[in-house]
């Protein structure tokens, strides 16, 4: 049963792999820890890279995953120091990281948040070995139409889970879907969408995407937060940066519950660190906290989200490798990158391609201990990244930016299409969007209008097929709970505080 | 205010929505085996779209503050650059509109002038140092320096 996780080792130990995993490992520190950059921009800029390398699939992931879990690491630096959190994962680090480095504990915290990252991390990864098996066994059953019922269960579950606006987060999606229609239809041959710009004839592609969403739209919101000097406080001294083994162990059941907490959000797709970090420190607070002390600087506060945001990272990745569906935003990209190498994902994915999912799952083993012995004596060096000032910062991103979209279409067009995407990305945040939702929309756009035409042409275009089987069925009850359940906890709660009252 | 943000993007989303739907009722369609052809899909989302702008309309959310005055000239100036940069990009060179553009941002971020010009040149010559290089990838040289180089 566990074939894939020994010819997985095989693979990510090769000298190129080993390599890639490390050096993905110090990369995503260190761009976790810049300021402004999180994981999903450190992947977006640094992907073209790993395609101008000509690294072959499995290598490419491996680099990629490296970077994703190293920049979870890294987004803690600015939290725990500055206290600005590296992206929304990382918010609830602040809340007790930050007070612990104003008491002059800041290297214990970063110390503890390391070990807290690294058991996070390798719980989860536990649990992806001997999940992702039995999930890709029964996706394995799917059809087109389950799996058309499963994306709408990935878009319903975000919808509940992510933000504070289901409204926007649905309407990202659905944007993010409308985008990744434009192109040749593959049914029909007809062109949608292409104002007969023949650029636009292969559709929009996903580096330039992710690039203009992500990074072009970073840079404008860099220069806007540079303006208004908020948060940018002084940073603490590091002092000792060792964590004391009573410390971790002071916190051992709260990291351990968290990483478990982490790992089951991760896997529910669309959902992730964001959400599992929160639902961690909350749920920490409420069984542990007697002394009102969270909040004000205490371990056990800083710990569970630290292990859950890790937790979630690696949990993530099973519903991506098994089901084709990304389990956060980080992962679509990671999805994207892989059909860029022709990869299909989906329900066979795990069984068509061993290498890579084998090669992933121990680069994560691998990449999980080479990033806390990188963290744990070196915190204070990547700190020393946070010192990087904007002003070299920002060239640096619009560098990588086009270089990247330029080295992969040698056109003019791709960058300016960039451009634009970049500004409708800034216009998006803006307005109070997350980004996420549109990547998944853009990434999972084309497989569910390609599945659910295939799911009616077998049915001769009779509805119905979609939901016939008791797999679909149960697809779309579960969509509608997660909908439907946090509303009527809400009112629920609503009710009940209006008795107490 | 920012509600009001809301409401005119919910109505802009409607106009969206309508142009999908327009766009999308004319595609012609040839003859194919498809029951479900290239309309059906984007048609539903514009619907739905349509559905989630009402929705936004009826109740806005709370989004961001939006520059305005020096901010948002500051704000289109880098979005000009950086269309500039993209449009010297081939025909300049990677070296002089790296060394331009980062020069132009380091200046916009608030460095000194002196720390602008020293950084913005050290980042093109190491950069293209660093791509060429030590990672092989080929950036343009620009079309004006060819001839004096004698190359093609």
């Amino acid at each position: 049963m566990f074939d894939f996780l020994i010819d997985g080792f095989g693979v990510a130990l090769t000298p190129l792999n080993l390599g890639l995993a490390f050096l993905g490992a110090l990369l995503g520190t260190l761009f976790g820890a810049l300021p402004g950059i999180g994981p999903i921009n450190g992947i977006a800029i640094l992907m073209p890279l790993a395609y101008t390398l000509g690294l072959p699939a499995e290598s490419a992931l491996i680099l990629l995953a490296g970077i994703y879990t190293g920049s979870e690491y890294g987004g803690r630096m600015s939290s725990i120091l500055l206290n600005v959190p590296g992206d929304a994962g990382a918010v609830m680090t602040t809340l007790d990281g930050h007070p612990l480095a104003k008491k002059g504990l800041a290297g214990p915290a970063l110390g503890l948040s390391a070990v807290s990252s690294f058991i996070g991390a390798t719980v989860a990864i536990i649990g992806l070995t001997l999940f992702a098996p039995l999930l890709a066994a029964v996706a394995v059953k799917f059809g087109p139409a389950e799996f058309f019922a499963l994306m709408i269960f990935a878009f319903a579950s975000m919808s509940a889970m992510m933000g504070k606006d289901p409204v926007k987060t649905l309407i990202g999606a659905v944007l993010g879907v409308l985008i990744s229609t434009v192109g040749v239809d593959s049914g029909t041959g007809v062109l949608r969408f292409t104002f007969d710009m023949p650029e636009l004839y292969d559709g929009i592609d996903f580096v330039v995407m992710i690039i203009g969403l992500f990074a072009v739209s970073e840079i404008l919101l860099m220069l806007e937060h540079a303006f208004r000097h908020d948060a940018e406080g002084e940073m603490a001294p590091i002092g000792r940066v060792m964590v004391k083994l009573s410390e971790v162990l002071y916190c051992k059941w709260s990291i351990l519950r968290s990483s478990v907490i982490g790992f089951v959000i991760g896997i529910l797709p669309g959902t992730g660190a964001s959400v599992a970090s929160a639902v961690a420190y909350t749920t920490e607070k409420r069984l542990t906290d007697h002394d009102n002390s969270f909040g004000t600087g205490n371990m056990r506060g800083l710990a569970a989200p630290e292990a859950a945001n890790n937790a979630s990272a690696a949990g993530s990745f099973v519903p991506m490798l098994t089901l084709g569906i990304p389990g956060s935003g980080t992962t679509a990209i990671l999805l994207g990158a892989l059909m860029l190498y022709n990869i299909n994902p989906g329900p066979m994915m795990f069984r068509e391609q061993p290498v890579v999912v084998g090669g992933l799952i121990a680069s994560l083993y691998i990449g999980n201990v080479v990033l806390l012995l990188l963290n744990l004596p070196l915190a204070g060096v990547f700190a020393r990244v946070l010192q990087v000032p904007r002003w070299l910062l920002v060239p640096s991103v619009a560098i990588l930016a086009f270089v990247g979209v330029y080295q992969l279409h040698s056109d003019l067009m791709a960058i300016y299409l960039m451009l634009v995407i970049g500004v409708f990305g800034y216009l998006l945040r803006k307005f109070g969007f997350s980004l996420a939702p549109v990547v998944l929309g853009f990434v999972l756009g084309g497989l569910m209008e390609e599945n659910l035409r295939r799911a009616l042409s077998i049915s001769g275009g009779d509805v119905a097929i979609l939901w016939q089987s008791a797999l679909s069925v149960g697809l779309w009850i579960a969509a509608a709970l997660v909908v439907l359940l946090p509303l009527a906890a809400g009112r629920l709660k609503a009710k009940l505080m209006e008795k107490a009252a | 205010m920012t509600l009001a943000a809301d409401r005119i993007l919910s109505l802009l989303l409607l106009g969206l929505a309508a142009f999908v739907a327009v766009q999308a009722w004319q595609l012609e369609v040839p003859f194919s085996y498809d029951p479900v052809g290239p309309k059906a899909f984007p048609l539903i989302l514009s619907g739905l779209l349509a559905i989630l702008a009402i929705v936004l309309f009826v109740r806005p959310g709370a989004s961001g503050q939006w520059p305005t005055g020096a901010l948002l000239l500051r704000l289109v100036f880098t979005m000009v650059l950086l269309g500039l940069y993209a449009a010297l990009f081939v025909n300049l060179g990677f070296l002089i509109t790296t060394a331009l553009v980062s020069v132009v941002i380091a200046w916009l971020f608030g460095a000194t002038p002196g720390k602008a010009l020293l950084g913005g040149v050290l980042l093109a010559v190491g950069s293209y140092l660093l791509f060429t290089h030590a990672l092989g990838i080929s950036l343009p040289v620009g079309s004006w320096i060819e001839p004096l180089l004698g190359e093609r």
